[in-house]
């Protein structure tokens, strides 16, 4: 009863966690953005596995780069009903090799143009080629006080829910 | 913490002369965990130095994040570099659909089932 009155309402659903910066806390993450997504937005299962590993690899750069050991980052997950889903995921600055957002941005657009065969090294995939090739938009901000917040946007669209896995070129990505 | 439970067998009826090994993933892979469970596949490639072929049977695998994959690439270069080969089998819809992102099923061929897939190996 409760997920039907959230499905039918117009009003955006946001809810926030904070997690401290240990890869420990992913798993749990990652299970209520698939159930959220599954459950309260109109997207497919698909997609709400989509949108998991999308959340998942922006919270993994965020521990990684972005907030120092024993610090926190924050995850809003907000739902428009019918229009998009978004996440922004928050960092504090205080990681050893933090970057600012225009640093993120060209470091982003450098790698979202290569090929799939330049990725043959051990690491950079999940920026560019999760991130980006299964959300419409990608915004990285500098937070006031120091830190980053990235957010990710996927649109509800009828011709995405109709893309097969098999499919090469799954979205469209508009780098703002 | 995601777990993850990586077991390796050797291909019952392999052909003469061929080393043929199942690994089985099941679990979910991820930061919390795949830098550790990756030794694992790296001992066994280091016990095998030349021709090597590596079945990876990803039927009870739930998750895998981008290091996971980058470390299934590593694996690639280093199994088909002397000699042998590496393959997928089995994987649920999510976890190809991941591979084929990130372009691994470029470089490495799935299989829909593992029988599938140990024929090709064992041809």
């Amino acid at each position: 009863m409760e997920e039907e009155k959230i499905q039918n309402t117009e009003k955006p659903l946001e809810i926030t966690v904070t997690i401290p910066t240990q890869a420990y806390f992913l798993s749990g993450i990652r299970d209520f953005i698939l159930n959220f997504t599954k459950n309260v937005t109109g997207f497919s299962d698909q997609w709400a596995f989509r949108f998991q590993a999308v959340v998942d690899e922006l919270c993994n750069n965020a521990i990684e780069h972005g907030s120092a050991a024993g610090q926190t980052i924050e995850i809003v997950v907000a739902y428009t009903p019918s229009k998009y889903l978004e996440v922004f995921v928050k960092d504090n600055g205080s990681g050893t090799s933090k970057m600012t957002a225009k640093q993120m941005t060209d470091l982003f657009k450098e790698r979202v143009h290569m090929t799939s065969g330049e990725y043959l090294g051990f690491r950079g995939r999940g920026l560019p080629k999760i991130v980006g090739e299964w959300t419409d938009e990608v915004v990285f901000e500098d937070k006031e006080g120091g830190g980053l917040v990235v957010r990710a946007k996927k649109y509800l669209r009828k011709e995405d829910e109709e893309v097969s896995s098999l499919v090469n070129d799954p979205t469209h990505l508009i780098l703002k | 913490m995601a777990q993850v439970q990586i077991t390796i067998e050797d291909l019952a009826g392999a052909a003469e002369g061929k080393t043929i090994k199942l690994v089985h993933l099941v679990g979910q892979l991820d930061e919390s965990n795949v830098d550790e469970e990756a030794k694992k596949i790296y001992q066994l490639i280091e016990s095998v130095p030349q021709g090597l072929n590596l079945i990876f049977n990803l039927e009870g695998l739930e998750y895998m994040n981008s290091k996971s994959i980058g470390y299934m690439t590593d694996w690639y270069s280093k199994v088909s570099g002397s000699g042998g080969k590496i393959v997928i089998a089995a994987a649920r819809e999510n976890i190809l659909d991941i591979l084929q992102v990130v372009g691994l099923t470029q470089l490495v061929t799935a299989y829909a089932t593992l029988e599938e897939a140990k024929l090709a190996v064992n041809q």
